[in-house]
């Protein structure tokens, strides 16, 4: 993830998740298999739909 | 002001993430989708307030996340209460050898209370800092750690695993052998 940090501010410390949720840890290792394979789920055509709406909205009312 | 092409296509390709993290919430995927679209609607709005350049994903998971609290005191929070009774019914055995099944996982994940869950998920999963998640559920850094602590423990029961020294047996031969010594 991309973070720009603020002039004088000092770069965030270790991911959180290493101390008690490592890779050794089973419950670690569970939750990001848990949560890879939702990712990795499809995305339903109707998102991407609902965008070009909001767009096609938003041109519309500038144009008008 | 006109939205940005780039928040478009930003907004386009967090939906995986957005939706894995709505389900983590609502446990059920329809839910789910009513609340990433309700997510993106909001956020298209609101285009105005995010600064492009900072962190979309964790603008958009607060938004999400509101919407999502929102939407269960609408409800008059129907979500089942986890505590308790839930934990005793599930019949959760790990395996043997010890290795846990996904569909074990997921049932102990959705008897964790919905601030614990959020916050285990955060931390361990979407990838965010502490100091990102307390800005996410809007509450201090320490609560965020606290609540990770306790989902992780809670799991580490509801599942049967005893942290990293997962060794059931030497567990027991050492308080054997500490009170034997005694």
């Amino acid at each position: 993830m991309k973070e720009s940090l603020a002039p004088g501010e000092s770069p965030p410390p270790a991911r959180g998740s290493a101390d008690v949720l490592g890779t050794n840890s089973e419950i670690g290792r569970k939750l990001k298999q848990y949560y890879d394979e939702l990712v990795s789920s499809d995305v339903p055509d109707r998102f991407t739909q609902l965008l070009s709406e909001l767009e096609a909205a938003e041109t519309a009312q500038k144009k008008g | 002001m006109a939205v940005a092409p780039e928040f478009k296509s930003e907004l386009l390709a967090a939906i995986p993430s957005l939706r894995a993290f709505a389900v983590s919430l609502t446990q059920n995927s329809d839910r789910a989708d009513d609340l990433v679209q309700e997510t993106l609607v909001k956020a298209w709005d609101k285009h105005h307030s995010f600064q492009m350049g900072t962190n979309l994903k964790a603008w958009l998971f607060t938004i999400l996340r509101n919407e999502f609290y929102s939407q269960m005191r609408k409800r008059g929070r129907e979500v089942q209460d986890s505590e308790g009774v839930m934990t005793e019914r599930l019949a959760v055995h790990p395996s043997q050898h010890g290795k846990l099944d996904l569909a074990d996982f997921r049932a102990a994940l959705e008897l964790l209370p919905e601030d614990q869950r959020e916050a285990i998920i955060l931390i361990g999963a979407s990838g965010f800092s502490y100091e990102e998640a307390a800005v996410i559920c809007d509450c201090a850094v320490g609560t965020i750690k606290s609540r990770v602590s306790r989902a992780r423990t809670r799991l580490q029961d509801i599942l049967q695993i005893s942290g990293e020294e997962d060794y059931g047996p030497d567990a027991i031969a050492t308080q054997v052998l500490g009170s034997n010594a005694a």
